[in-house]
């Protein structure tokens, strides 16, 4: 048996050569496993960036009476912390960072359908970056990561340099959505059905087509408002007939569904976290599978439950509530699969699984805040408060950000080969929850007491509250750094991991840490859902991946 | 039945060669994926579609104020050229079939002169109307942008036929293997599509 690997000639079998050089290995590589790593690092580096805007807003807000920044200076700091968080960290780092880094392995593929397209995918994320941060030296965007016109038609040079930025990522998004729909359509190994794809590659699956459908539509919007500001085209000026409503439909068509782009893959990571520490199958797998495809679907029915302030028909109120409100089913659906998973399971409260059971809790109180929002009565008096930035904080960075926290510890060993500091970890942890509960919850009351957002002064009544979420914020912002600070520590002194420290049953597990450029000696045959774990592993062709044998011969052209 | 083609042909290289099964499979890897981005493409066209239906149905009253008059019989016009030259690629791919190499080379340089025809069409269009994109208000937000699209779009097909009538001259596709050659069809017919929708909505409608 200990040959080199036979090919059966097909794309299965297309093996790159191994990368020689720095620049081939770590800078223009092509293989998705460095591309996750780049997108993690970079997500990383832009989180720094939003994370010292989100301290810049929390230390103006400790004064009612304004703090050290003009209200201008201000709505720059918060506009760019919503957009460099949305597009710059979450979306990066759910989709293109863990996305690349396990979902082609968890396939049994040795790469995505298009390497080149996902090299060039990455490299448009960092320059788009740079672009959006020039915008500071023009005259920063001011109004909103929305960017709502009028007010955005009368911001500075900057907001048209915004939208650049953003129409740019937004096409490596589509790209990347693009080359992860026909990688799992196409490249599966042999007896992988869909009913045993791992549910990380479903959550990838159903966010593919929401990257690729709904980015585009923002690309329109974003270019409409570039021509309006650059070309005087009126899509959005009413003195000229246009109609500053317009925007608010093209925008949140797409941001809408991006919302489940930032949480879906986060679901999958959690429904990975949860059955490998608790050591139970996971419950209901074809259930959370079809209601993430059903949260999908209806993601794109409902973005005028944005608008419900901005002059709306009743009669279009209406179907847009019960439609929003029928989300909360299928979201239900995986809370009580997840939690009925944990049920009687011998749990190991790993940091990657506290940071799952986390999610659990902070993402079911952020989505009950939204089903509150999606009543109109309720939203006619909380649009616009503090309610709402409470509200979708909790689903952003107590859910998709906790999701991307676990999925770091989780697979951490298989980018690094060594663990990260569990202690250090689970500091990381309950600094979290500290922090993000004290930072956001009292938001909820100042939301309704009337505090409205996006103000540099405020009421004096309220200056208590906002100290301490202030104080609270610097907790979860130490957290941040630590979880960092551990994962470059953990390069030279985290413990050594072996392939499989965590005993999980996915294919990315039954490979060496961290994983040769190659992936698999021999494309695995799959004959069951990876969650049994009463079972023997349901792969066959495994044999060698662990031994000494030769790596496979790239197939000659 | 291939020696003689390619004698027709009189290029060396279009021989007869069956495809392997990496072939086969990266032909259906590169089908879905530009299947994909045709997909978002039409969600580009269809959410300024839907930006200038919105500002024509929910504004004051149309035409507005100052809008130009659109010539149909010029557009019906372009539109049978653009819609002859969905006809001559087809042609010119059935011929490539059927390993005719020189009709193939015809229909598609066809193709790319209809193309041509179209864009030089529309460019008298534009300068009839005799309005500027920023100064002819939501019509032109609507009318211009979209065309503009359009042509572009066009545009790009015409530099992207070439370059497969190019690639084909130099031997880059053989009779069994012309995957890029499909897609530069599917790229085209889409392109036909898009204009039945923006000549409905502009000149019809």
């Amino acid at each position: 048996m200990a040959v080199a690997a036979v090919h059966s000639g097909g794309i299965a079998d297309h093996i790159h050569p191994e990368p020689e050089g720095f620049l081939r290995k770590y800078v223009f590589s092509i293989d998705h496993k460095i591309i996750g790593i780049q997108y993690l690092v970079t997500a990383g580096i832009f989180m720094i960036l939003a994370g010292a805007l989100a301290e810049l807003i929390r230390v103006q807000l400790m004064k009612a009476n304004g703090g050290f920044m003009t209200p201008d200076t201000y709505n720059a700091v918060f506009t760019m912390h919503g957009s460099t968080m949305v597009w710059f960290v979450i979306i990066p780092l759910l989709t293109g960072a863990f996305g690349n880094l396990v979902m082609p392995v968890q396939i049994g593929a040795r790469d995505v359908a298009f390497p080149w397209l996902n090299m060039i995918a990455y490299w448009i994320f960092p320059v788009a970056g740079l672009m959006l941060y020039s915008s500071f030296l023009m005259g920063a965007p001011v109004a909103g990561w929305t960017e709502y016109p009028p007010m955005s038609l009368q911001g500075a040079a900057g907001t048209s340099m915004w939208c650049a930025a953003v129409f740019l990522v937004g096409i490596g998004s589509t790209m990347t959505g693009m080359n992860f729909l026909v990688t799992i359509l196409k490249m599966r190994a042999p007896g992988m059905t869909f009913t045993r794809m791992p549910l990380f590659v479903w959550g990838q699956f159903v966010t593919a087509p929401l990257l690729m459908i709904a980015t585009t539509a923002l690309g329109a919007a974003l270019a409409a408002l570039f021509i309006q500001r650059e070309f005087g085209v009126p899509f959005f000026d009413p003195t000229k007939g246009g109609s500053p409503l317009l925007w608010q439909h093209m925008f949140w068509f797409y941001s809408h569904p991006a919302v489940y782009i930032m949480i879906l893959p986060a679901f999958g990571i959690i429904s990975e976290v949860f059955p490998t520490f608790a050591r139970k199958p996971i419950f209901g797998y074809k259930m959370i599978a079809f209601s993430s495809c059903a949260i999908a679907i209806l993601g794109f029915m409902v973005w005028a439950h944005h608008m419900f302030t901005s002059g709306m028909a009743p009669t279009l109120q209406l179907p847009f509530m019960v439609i929003t409100m029928l989300i909360a089913i299928p979201t239900g659906v995986k809370i009580f699969s997840w939690t009925t998973t944990l049920f009687g399971g011998v749990l190991e409260f790993s940091t990657a699984m506290l940071y799952s059971i986390g999610f659990l809790l902070l993402f079911t109180i952020g989505g009950v805040t939204g089903v509150f929002l999606a009543a109109v009565p309720f939203d006619l008096h909380a649009h616009g408060t503090y309610f709402i930035v409470a509200h979708f904080h909790y689903v952003i960075a107590g859910g998709s950000l906790m999701g991307a926290l676990a999925g770091l510890y989780f697979w951490y060993s298989k980018m690094t080969g060594r663990l990260m500091n569990e202690t250090m970890g689970k500091w990381s942890f309950w600094l979290y929850m500290i922090g993000m509960n004290g930072t956001f919850l009292p938001m909820h009351w100042l939301g309704l007491w009337g505090m409205p957002r996006r103000y540099a002064v405020y009421d004096p009544q309220f200056q208590t509250w906002n100290q301490i979420e202030s104080w609270f914020s610097f907790v979860m912002t130490a957290s941040i750094l630590l979880t960092m600070f551990n994962a470059i520590w953990s390069l030279k002194h985290g413990k050594k991991s072996g392939h499989n420290p965590f005993r999980a049953r996915t294919l990315e597990w039954q490979i060496p840490s961290p994983m040769p450029y190659y992936n698999f000696k021999h494309i695995p045959s799959v004959f069951a859902p990876p969650y049994d774990f009463a079972e023997p592993l349901p792969y066959r062709g495994l044999e060698e991946e662990l031994t000494d044998s030769p790596p496979p011969i790239p197939a000659a052209h | 039945m291939a020696v003689a083609s390619v004698t027709q042909a009189g290029i060396v290289g279009r021989h007869h060669e069956e495809p392997d099964q990496l072939y086969v499979e990266t032909r259906e890897l590169r089908v879905q994926g530009f299947l994909l981005f045709m997909v978002s493409d039409l969600v580009l066209f269809s959410s300024f579609i839907f930006a200038y239906l919105y500002l024509r149905n929910t504004g004051q009253g149309w035409p507005p104020p100052g809008a130009p008059k659109l010539d149909l019989a010029l557009a019906a016009l372009n539109s049978v050229i653009l819609f002859g030259s969905g006809a001559t690629m087809h042609f010119a791919l059935e011929n490539w079939k059927h390993r005719n190499f020189m009709k193939f080379a015809n229909w598609i340089i066809a193709t790319i002169v209809l193309g041509a025809m179209f864009l030089s069409g529309q460019i008298v269009e534009y300068a009839k109307l005799a309005v500027g994109w920023g100064s002819s208000g939501i019509f032109g937000a609507g009318f211009f942008t979209l065309t503009g699209m359009h042509g572009f779009h066009v545009f790009c097909g015409i530099i992207y036929l070439t370059v497969l009538l190019l690639q084909a001259v130099q031997g880059k596709y053989t009779f069994n293997k012309y995957t890029g050659l499909t897609l530069g069809t599917l790229y085209w017919h889409f392109v036909d599509v898009i204009w039945v929708v923006l000549f409905s909505i502009f000149y019809l409608y």
